[in-house]
């Protein structure tokens, strides 16, 4: 069975992007219940491999920065991959191993295991393997996957990308990532606490929600606003997701959004969503 | 010679032709245990060994001290270098370096020091976003807050995040309003959840509601029945703003476990 990811992002390959990805990162942290140091050394090495994508990867350009992250029974690994022309892997593989620029010295120090890929596109893949000696286990993503993800791709385009295995991971990340996008945004607090509402809602819902194995969520920033495109949903969800409520009166999702619009989307349906602060 | 990854700014390149010349170094100081040799190399590699500090253990630990553990292990790298191997010294260095410091955060209980330090942290955020509130009349973003309390916007971030999780913190205490009385949110939960008993809830909803206590469906009402803001929020149950967020959070949470739980 092809190996799926609990949490997949891609981003545009731009230096303030690395903090969204350490945001998702504290999420997994924090699912994994990992001690300080352990998040640490997660941390610190991710940094340097994303730094490495955003300043290397694609020359002057601008491309994508991917991260998967995926639970393992005995460990967590994340995989930061780019599209570009192929960044500079001295220090990792054959007799250059002892040529290490800086970044990938702390990688491979910090990792228990480093593998670097070329993609077939001529991109670079580098795989990480963190110790968790007392990794909590999470529930088991269901099905390929991989299948959807491609179809889920061809409709859901936003300035960030976002999939989630329906399960607490998706609960831990999804919160953090959009208040970081919200706080880009320019949302005062007060706003970003509805962003994280909202977020916990969509995250604890997925997995009665979403058809296939993965919740999409792309995003697209804009001075206080923020646009969430969500699916592929099982048709009436979308529906549901939005006025799931908070006391049978009070659909929490229509109460804190501007805006929410249900679409189909081939045999599915998305849920878009608008939040604006106004203040 | 392979290109190498390095981070333009960090200050941990090696001048070309440097590494012929710390060869040499490296005898001087090995053989024959001269120390302006040692020095040289300390005054080379200091950049590298600054740079790791600083990438590691971001942000929680005074500077300086890490700065002081990564320089031992600097030395001990120095001394530990075989350099007829061939391989650069930079690749033997940084993971000396790193495990020096990985060794001190162990050994010196850095990982429940660190935990307090953040929670300092979210304390003074939540401070400061209610003097910001209250000078400005609406919530701060995350940008005035790092400005005003002169922080990275990331550690704001995380401040925000993690103060849901201090359920051990006194945050549930009544705290003083803007005109400095002090606020019993008790008083103020009885009138208006009479009225809220005319909303006409599902029923199992309201049997589930029943579990939580007054002043957390109060909040919730104010924020969905009545469409009040956090910070209006705040303002009349005289708690914070950030604490109103974590009840909502929290109280959400409990609906969502006791509903699918019946």
């Amino acid at each position: 069975m092809a190996e799926i990811p609990n949490v997949h992002l891609s981003l545009p390959s731009r230096p303030e992007n690395v903090l969204i990805v350490r945001q998702a990162l504290s999420g997994v942290a924090t699912c994994l219940a990992l001690d300080a140091i352990e998040s640490n050394d997660l941390n610190t090495a991710v940094t340097e491999a994303c730094n490495n994508v955003v300043m290397h990867a694609y020359g002057e350009q601008e491309g994508a920065l991917e991260v998967d992250v995926y639970a393992l029974s005995d460990g967590v690994a994340v995989v930061v991959r780019d599209h570009g022309k192929g960044m500079p892997v001295a220090g990792l593989h054959g007799e250059e191993r002892h040529q290490p620029g800086i970044g990938l010295a702390v990688i491979d120090a910090l990792a228990r295991r480093v593998e670097f890929a070329r993609t077939p596109a001529g991109g670079t893949e580098l795989r990480m393997e963190f110790d968790v000696p007392n990794a909590s286990a999470l529930e088991p993503i269901a099905g390929e996957g991989l299948e959807t993800f491609a179809a889920a791709r061809a409709g859901l385009t936003g300035a960030v990308e976002l999939r989630l295995a329906p399960n607490a991971m998706a609960r831990a990340v999804l919160p953090r990532v959009l208040s970081a996008l919200a706080a880009r945004a320019y949302f005062t607090t007060d706003r970003i606490s509805d962003v994280q509402i909202v977020a916990d809602v969509l995250a604890a819902n997925a997995g009665e929600s979403i058809r296939g194995t993965h919740l999409n969520v792309g995003v697209t920033v804009a001075p206080r606003k923020l646009e969430l495109l969500i699916g592929p949903l099982l048709t009436g969800r979308g529906e549901s997701l939005m006025t799931a409520a908070a006391d049978g009166s009070a659909p929490v999702i229509e109460r804190l959004t501007d805006a929410q619009r249900v679409a189909p989307f081939e045999s599915a349906e998305t849920l878009e969503l608008h939040l604006a602060d106004h203040r | 010679m392979p290109a190498v990854a390095s981070k333009p700014s960090s200050g941990t390149r090696t001048a070309p032709g440097a590494a012929s010349d710390s060869q040499e170094l490296f005898v001087r100081w090995q053989r024959d245990r001269d120390q302006h040799a040692r020095e040289a190399l300390v005054r080379q590699y200091m950049p590298l060994t600054r740079g790791l500090a600083r990438r590691y253990g971001r942000s929680s630990e005074p500077f300086e001290d890490l700065l002081q553990v990564a320089s031992l292990g600097l030395l001990k790298a120095l001394d530990r270098y075989d350099a007829d191997r061939g391989h650069p010294f930079a690749s033997f260095a940084v993971p000396t370096i790193l495990g020096e410091m990985r060794r001190y955060f162990r050994d010196s209980g850095w990982a429940i020091h660190v935990p307090r330090g953040a929670q300092e942290r979210a304390l003074k955020v939540r401070d400061a976003q209610e003097r910001l509130c209250n000078k400005h009349g609406r919530a701060p973003t995350v940008n005035q807050l790092a400005e005003f309390l002169e922080i990275d916007t990331e550690d704001v971030i995380d401040a925000l995040q993690a103060i849901q999780a201090y359920d051990t913190l006194s945050l549930d205490a009544p705290r003083p309003r803007a005109d400095g009385e002090a606020v019993a949110y008790g008083d103020t939960v009885g009138a208006d959840d009479e009225r809220y008993e005319l909303v006409e809830l599902d029923a199992t909803l309201t049997a589930v509601l029943g579990h939580l206590p007054p002043r957390e469906r109060l909040i919730l009402r104010m924020r969905f029945v009545e469409d009040l803001t956090q910070t209006e929020i705040a303002e009349r149950v005289g708690i914070s703003q950030m604490q109103v967020s974590r009840l909502l959070r929290r109280s959400l949470e409990q609906l969502r476990t006791l509903t699918h739980a019946g």
